[in-house]
């Protein structure tokens, strides 16, 4: 190894750049400060990722609520309990139509509450009924009234065909 | 020493040490970059590598449109550490707020129906652990989960959830709390029901956040198929409620309705009644558990009548017009054994047809005892008694056919009229379908398929056909059922108006001990329309109190068939059935 002794002139063209050290300095810093950036980046990300994965679960736990309602208030058993709240009871003189041959077969007859054989009210056992369906009085009231005055008309008109034509339906 | 001679050395001895350092660093730096690198690297990923199983979901089970009747949804058991519980404090608009204990525990005691008390007594102790209620749905989870507590937690699991309760509850089985299959086709089926629970593995950092896309699928996540039935959810549901006011009427043990579609072999509805709701099996008795149809086999008595007339056509051992003499009782000659009539009458003289309508044991027994009985022993194989069938139900019996070496002099004439022989409802009720199907049995289906999620085909069942009897003698069998409907006594009740139907009562005694007693299963096993089966429906009512005739089997098969005919849209019959000799006296009734 030499040691070699050199003026104070040339000993200052030696001295090291402020601005080199300056760029190396702002250099690093810059890179720190990138790569805090990129870790914050990700960390945000997994936290967005965790919020939306917890709400996708909240969601699809409502979905499943929604759902289990709907179950609920279209099965069967609620089905025949409303109707039966609203004084609906089973027709099972059931009248069909052919169009092609202007035909109308079976007989009309009106439906009997009375029909042993034919239960209007819920028989079967349901423990997963949660919402049913709610009728205030007044509705219940007007349905029975709808359902008598249709089984009057139905067994008074009886539905003879005439002129062989089926007859159009006034709505238009 | 001079001094350059001084900051020589010094330089050499710090290079030295320079050197040193850089060679001792780089040869940990190859340690731990390339001698032990892989080592290293899998010590650092197991202290970051988190693995968790991704639970499948167990399939649904649809009815033949679609509509759910088995599916699997979340419940929570809802639990609290006691150890932390304290007053809650939150911040509401800027508002900060705090919530007592007590006040907190009178809103979990509303929302989980328990008595407050008894829940304030599991929020004492030092324990980590405390069940506050277990299987809460999911609305009253997110009631609890938004009240902020952060010493009430939740364990979430799978359930099975039967939508429409009991309806086919006998058939679709039920699982037990952990979520195992205990019956049914829930059980028999669990290959296609259940899924495969899938693994994942992900990293996470120091302070316990997950890593993204540092998941790795060790085991993908394949849920179960869904099970498709032939069932109608609508009319099966109709037959229940039909049969749940016949049981309650008559005080029956129990009573059962299969309807199937004549061409396909489907099961349309298979109902029962006392029967169980899959979401509370606990809530019946075991013997209500299970399916009666399959799984219950019984004497049919007259039912089977219809069948011996099969065969008597189908062997040509007599025709439409041929008569036999048919006392009230007949006395055979041996052991001194007799056959009776269920009523009194002067010896009638009966065709086939009459035969079914008065319903007579001696008739019967007149025509078919010409055939040989390895000829009815193979006929009564073939209409699918004495085996299980293709469908093997989870504890489906065979019934009891004897094999024809066995069968004595009685059993030989008997099984005429159906005793000495039991059968379940499926067998009966797939041997009407053969004459309603022109002779040609079908296998039972039930299932229609198993789909993957992907709704690719996991499993569909095969069918087969058997021919029983010609289609011109299953014809013929049908129009002389027909007769039974038009005049018979209890028959008649089972006319709807509209529609040809045949069908045959059945009234079997029940055996009490080595004789029959005053029990018995009514039965009426009927077909329409006559001239265009599209169903049969079969009805059995198991010891109703104080009936001793088929009149109050005939009201449900009435009711139900009128159902499927309406529900299915059959137009009603434009023909009328064709005269043939029922009366008495073997002749053309004068109503006919």
């Amino acid at each position: 190894m030499s040691v070699y002794m050199v003026s104070e002139k040339d000993a200052k063209k030696l001295k090291p750049s402020l601005m080199a050290g300056l760029i190396f300095v702002l250099g690093i810093v810059a890179v720190l400060i990138g790569q805090i950036s990129l870790n914050m980046v990700l960390t945000q990300d997994a936290y967005q990722l965790r919020s939306l994965t917890i709400e996708k679960r909240n969601l699809a736990t409502d979905v499943q609520i929604i759902q289990e309602e709907v179950s609920s208030l279209s099965s069967p058993q609620n089905l025949a309990d409303a109707a039966n709240m609203l004084g609906m009871v089973a027709n099972p003189a059931s009248v069909m139509i052919d169009i092609d041959n202007d035909k109308i077969f079976g007989e009309p007859a009106p439906a009997r509450a009375d029909g042993s054989e034919v239960a209007s009210a819920n028989l079967v056992a349901n423990s997963a009924l949660g919402t049913v369906s709610e009728f205030s009085m007044a509705t219940v009231a007007s349905g029975e009234l709808e359902v008598s005055v249709e089984t009057a008309n139905l067994a008074s008109s009886g539905l003879v065909l005439q002129s062989g034509l089926i007859p159009a339906s006034p709505t238009r | 020493m001079g001094t350059h001679a001084k900051l020589s050395r010094r330089l050499g001895a710090f290079a030295v040490f320079l050197f040193l350092m850089v060679a001792v660093l780089g040869f940990r730096l190859v340690d731990f970059q390339v001698v032990r690198a892989a080592e290293i690297q899998e010590q650092s990923l197991e202290t970051r590598k988190i693995t968790q199983t991704m639970s499948s979901l167990r399939g649904d089970i649809l009815d033949s449109s679609g509509q759910v009747l088995a599916k699997t949804v979340f419940r929570y058991d809802v639990n609290v550490a006691p150890k932390r519980v304290g007053p809650v404090f939150q911040t509401i608009d800027g508002v900060r707020t705090e919530r007592s204990v007590d006040e907190i525990a009178m809103d979990l005691s509303q929302l989980l129906g328990i008595d407050y008390g008894e829940l304030i007594l599991k929020l004492e102790g030092d324990s980590e652990y405390s069940n506050l209620a277990k299987t809460v749905n999911a609305e009253i989870f997110n009631a609890i989960r938004d009240m902020n507590v952060p010493w009430v937690f939740f364990d979430q699991f799978e359930d099975r959830l039967y939508p429409m309760g009991a309806v086919a509850g006998n058939v679709l089985g039920f699982v037990g709390s952990d979520g195992t299959p205990l019956a049914g086709l829930e059980r028999q089926y669990n290959t296609c029901l259940a899924g495969i629970d899938g693994q994942e593995t992900y990293e996470r950092s120091a302070e316990g956040v997950r890593i993204p896309s540092s998941n790795r699928t060790a085991q993908p996540t394949e849920n179960g198929g869904a099970l498709n039935l032939t069932i109608d959810a609508n009319l099966q549901f109709f037959a229940q409620q039909v049969l749940a006011d016949t049981v309650n009427n008559l005080s029956a043990e129990w009573a059962s309705a299969i309807v199937l579609d004549v061409e396909t072999g489907k099961i349309l509805a298979a109902a029962e009644a006392p029967t169980v709701d899959p979401n509370d099996p606990a809530a019946v008795e075991g013997a209500d558990r299970g399916s009666r149809i399959f799984q219950a086999a019984f004497e049919p008595g007259s039912i089977m009548k219809a069948l011996s007339a099969a065969m008597v056509l189908d062997t040509g051992t007599a025709d439409e017009f041929d008569t036999v003499t048919a006392p009230d009782r007949m006395q055979l000659d041996f052991d001194n054994e007799y056959i009776k009539d269920s009523f009194s009458h002067e010896d009638f003289t009966l065709s086939l047809a009459g035969v079914l309508r008065y319903s007579s044991n001696t008739g019967m027994t007149n025509f078919a005892s010409q055939i040989d009985r390895k000829v009815r022993h193979d006929y009564l194989q073939k209409f699918g008694f004495g085996s299980v069938s293709p469908l093997m139900f989870e504890g489906e019996s065979s019934g009891i056919l004897h094999p024809v070496a066995e069968w004595d002099e009685m059993t030989n004439l008997v099984t005429t009229f159906g005793q000495g022989i039991s059968v379940t409802s499926l067998q009966m009720a797939y041997a009407y379908q053969a004459i309603a199907n022109g002779g040609v049995r079908l296998d039972p289906l039930l299932v229609e398929s198993c789909l993957n999620e992907d709704g690719t085909v996991a499993y569909a069942p095969t069918q087969q056909a058997t021919r029983v009897v010609s289609t011109a003698s299953a014809n013929l069998d049908l129009e002389l059922m027909e007769k039974v409907v038009e005049f018979g006594g209890v028959g008649k009740t089972a006319a709807i108006p509209g529609y040809r139907v045949a069908g045959k009562t059945g009234t079997a005694e029940l055996k009490d001990g080595s004789g029959y007693g005053e029990e018995y299963a009514i039965s009426f096993y009927g077909i329409a329309p006559a001239e265009d089966p599209k169903f049969v429906v079969g009805i059995t009512i198991y010891k109703p109190e104080g009936v001793s005739n088929s009149s109050k089997a005939t009201p449900p098969f009435k009711a139900i068939m009128q159902q499927a005919l309406k529900h299915y849209r059959i137009p009603p019959s434009t023909s009328e059935s064709r005269s043939v000799p029922s009366n008495k006296y073997g002749e053309v009734d004068e109503n006919d």
